[in-house]
Formats: C-alpha cells, structure tokens, sequence
C-alpha cells in the first residue's frame, strides 16, 4: 500500500475519525510514516506555539464589541474588508451542476480504472432531477464516514491546457462549440481538465451503529449482506472553456464530463439507497426525496441550494435539461445528460441567455 | 446616518465574535488591531445576504484576508496595545521586548506564506474544522491537511532560519 499523503498525516493529528480506517492501520505499523507524523506533530505544536497567544486571542469582550459596532451602524461608518463570499460563493454555484453530481454519486462510490468483472453497473445517469433543498437540509446531510469507510481512490487532477485540442486529447471528450459568444463576453476561454475521480465507500454496521448511538437513536436492521458491501463512483474524466476568469467570477463556461456511474459489488443498489437514505442523521423530507429518484437507476439527483439557486426543466435539441437560475437573476446555468456525458453551460447571464447558448451549440 | 442591516446582526456577532477576533489576533499578533478588524468584518456583514448558517465561516475567511491585507500592505498602525504597554510597569521587561518581537517575527513569516496556506493555517489553529475550512476557503476536505502541514513546515522553517541567523 502507498504511503498516505503528508495532508492525510496531518489530518489524523486533528481528525484521526476522518482519516480512512486503512490510512490509519498503515501509520501505526510503518517506521517511514511515523517519522512523517512526529515530524507533522512537532511543526503543528510549533505553530499553535506561534499563533495562539491566549491573552490575545481569549475572552473577547463581547459586550463592549457589539456597544462599538452598534455605534458604527448608527454613524453609518464606511468600511472595506476582504469580503469573501461573493466571488467563493459563485464559484461553488456555478460548478454545482457538474460538481454535485459528483457530490451526490460519492454518496455510494464508483469504479476504477480497471473495474473487475464482479462490480455490477448498476446506476447509470441518463437524467438530471433536480430537487431543492433548504440549506438547513444541505447541511444535515451525513458524512459517510460516519457509516464506514469513504477512500478516494482517483483524483481529479484538476489543471489547465493550452488550447480545446490538448483538453480533448486529455480527456477524450470534445466540448461543443460555440455559435457566436453571447454579449458581454469576450475574448478566448482558458481551458481545463479533470481526470477521472474515484471512490470507494465500504459500509460499516459497527460504525453506523456508533453514530447512531450518539445520537440517542437505534441503528435500523442491517439488510444481509449490507455489512462491508462495496461501493465504487467513477465520474469524469471532464473539460471545460472559461471565458472572463481574471474577474473573480467566469463570464461562461461551457463544460463537459463523463457522467458519474455507480457500482455495487452485490448488495443491491436500491437496499443500499434504501438503508443509507433511513439512518439516523439524514432529515426525512432529504431522504424521501433523494430515495424517490433512485428507484429506476437512470436519474441522477441535483440537489440545489434553494438559498441561492431555483431550478426548473427546459428543453435543450429535444433533451430535458435543468435550469439553474440565483434568485438575483445575475447567473445562471443549464445542465443535461446526453449519451453517458454531462454537459453544462453557466455563467454571468439570466436564465433565458444561458438557455440560447445551451441550444445553439454545436 | 444610520445604515440598514441585517435582522440577526446582533445574534451572529454575539455568537461569533470571540472566535472572529481570535482568527484576526493570530494574524496580527494584537489584540487591539484584531478588534479593529473584527468590527470592519462585521460592518460588511451586516450589509449582507449571506445565510445565517454559513456566516461564522464567512466572517473568519473575512477576518484573516483583511487581517493579512493589514499585515501586507503596511497599513498597520502602531497599536495601542504595544503604545500603553511602555507606561505600564512590566512585571518583567525582557520577557516582555521577547514576546513583542516573537509576534514581529511571526507576522513576518505569516505574510511570506501564499495567501491560502496563511488563510488555511490561520482558520485550522482558530479551531475550524477540517471541514468549516474545506467549506470556506471552497476546498476539498482532503487538501486542507495537505495545505495546513505546508503552512506549518514553512512557517517553521523561516522562524528557524530567523533565528538562527540572530
């Protein structure tokens, strides 16, 4: 087995629950990998030493604070910080579409590279349904490691090419091309590519059974077979243009993937959903929605951000496709699955351009 | 003239303030700048749409980006907590000069560092978790270990070669 990342080392000095069960089992008996994690320790407890100076950073006075602000406010005091939010939060947006399935599909892993003869393909993505959620619903979605062990076996290897040639022999995969820019935009697109990601999620009873207990709920009957049942996602490979970069925010992308496919190595898909989507901890409107779509294994499930996003189904050449709209009105993007890929055009427009530039590509 | 803002200003600030002005004191290595900072932070909150749940990363992510700024471009003014300390009667006057030219020494090092190693070191030993950091600096969980133990290997070594050279 390799040895895990320095990033990995690190992580099992704060987080030893978010570090792979495997990961954890190789440190405790390689001699290469424990100087690695005395080396970590020792600069982690250096930087604590440096940074954390308790009678700077402890026991703000909160009153006296909020009396300052409070007195701000009335004097309508200008201010300029470095506002993150705005640009960070069009980012995740926009990339949701191609990003969230993934997200999504990682619930249950994929296949490698050379996926053998026993993993079945049993959720192929045919169709995007979008389904809003709450924030509030977003955030009470489970980390599957809580249920077992999530490995990233690929990554993406997200990085940038010259030119839609060398994306398309990167990838395998041609972006379709555009008619004629829509206004407001210009210049050439930069280009980039992302390998193919995989993932393997392993289920645990004993660990689902442990975070059900912290929260004061039984652990419902195991399906037989369900315990150490393997689940692989493979998504990508991916490319997309970027028009407009440089300004925080891209003006359009127009981006392609391989859809993500889902394997099982036998319990069935659906029980898994099934088992999965009623543990404690997942709300019971999110389950029951993600649990409606999963049924015939050909539509693929978008959450959407309802804090942001509302989404709604459009006709692209005669394809269903989700469109993606902030309720701002500043940006948007269409999403579709056409013969295994997932095509998506987002970005600085209402939703009637992002929809004129979906359906007049080619 | 008084500004509109949002409803659960006071809420979030009294929630969050503590650790907003941790994450800008690690930075700058005062306690009187960082309270500083904090209420700039908090001013453009206010002003915001950003959703209640997402606000405490919102405003760390903030409050280390503008403390750096301070760091790096020289705005940063001669604080008054260094100002009142010369009239205070130390209880010990070398540790005292020691400890204020550690935290120089610090915040020089901290500025030398990308922008996101410093944010990601920052936001970790603020007490964010792999995943808060992940979720504000719009990472993978699985980078923030990997960027965090860069940040630390070269903070340390510059503090090192500092020294060393004294």
């Amino acid at each position: 087995m390799r040895h895990p990342t320095d990033g990995t080392l690190r992580r099992l000095l704060d987080e030893p629950a978010g570090v792979a069960d495997a990961d954890r089992a190789h440190v405790a008996d390689c001699p290469v990998c424990l100087t690695q994690l005395a080396a970590a320790r020792e600069d982690a407890a250096f930087t604590e030493t440096a940074l954390t100076d308790t009678t700077l950073t402890d026991s703000a006075d909160v009153d006296a604070g909020w009396a300052r602000l409070s007195h701000a406010v009335q004097a309508g005091r200008p201010r300029t910080v470095a506002a993150p939010a705005r640009a960070a939060r069009w980012r995740t947006a926009l990339r949701s579409p191609v990003i969230a399935v993934v997200g999504v599909a990682a619930l249950l892993a994929g296949a490698g590279a050379a996926a053998a003869a026993d993993w079945i393909p049993i959720f192929r993505t045919e169709s995007i349904q979008p389904i809003t959620l709450s924030k509030a619903d977003l955030v009470g979605l489970p980390d599957l490691t809580a249920y077992g062990d999530v490995q990233l076996l690929q990554q993406p290897d997200v990085h940038a090419v010259d030119d839609a040639a060398a994306a398309e022999k990167a990838t395998g995969l041609t972006l379709p091309q555009l008619r004629e820019l829509p206004r407001g935009v210009v210049g050439d697109p930069s280009y980039q590519v992302a390998g193919k990601v995989t993932a393997q999620f392993t289920f645990s009873a004993e660990k689902a059974g442990e975070t059900a207990a912290a929260v004061g709920k039984p652990l419902p009957p195991v399906p037989p077979g369900l315990d150490g049942s393997q689940f692989r996602l493979t998504a990508g490979p991916g490319t997309a243009a970027v028009w407009g970069e440089g300004r925080g925010v891209p003006a359009l992308i127009v981006a392609r993937a391989v859809a993500p496919t889902a394997y099982s190595s036998g319990v069935p898909f659906p029980t898994a959903v099934g088992y999965l989507l009623s543990l404690p901890g997942l709300p019971q409107n999110v389950a029951s929605s993600l649990r409606s779509f999963t049924g015939d294994g050909t539509t693929l499930p978008l959450p959407v951000n309802s804090t942001y996003l509302t989404a709604s189904v459009a006709d692209v050449n005669g394809r269903a496709a989700t469109v993606l709209s902030s309720r701002d009105g500043v940006m948007a993007g269409v999403v579709w699955v056409a013969d295994g890929k997932v095509t998506a055009v987002a970005g600085s427009m209402n939703a009637d351009e992002a929809l004129s530039v979906a359906r007049d590509l080619r | 003239m008084a500004v509109a803002v949002r409803a659960d200003l006071e809420q979030i600030f009294r929630a969050t303030y503590p650790r907003v002005v941790g994450v800008a004191a690690r930075v700058l290595g005062s306690r009187d700048e960082a309270e500083d900072v904090a209420q700039d932070v908090f001013l453009t909150f206010g002003r915001t749409s950003v959703p209640a749940g997402q606000a405490e990363g919102w405003l760390s992510v903030a409050a280390a980006h503008t403390a750096l700024n301070h760091l790096r471009s020289g705005r940063r003014r001669a604080s008054r907590e260094e100002a009142t300390a010369v009239h205070d009667p130390p209880a010990d006057v070398a540790d005292t000069v020691i400890t204020r030219d550690e935290r120089r020494r610090v915040r020089a090092a901290l500025a030398l560092l990308p922008r996101k190693q410093a944010v990601a070191l920052v936001l970790r030993h603020s007490g964010l978790s792999y995943a808060e950091v992940a979720a504000a600096l719009d990472m993978s969980p699985g980078s923030v270990g990997t960027t965090v133990r860069r940040a630390e290997s070269a903070l340390r070594k510059e503090l090192k070669s500092h020294a060393s050279s004294d």
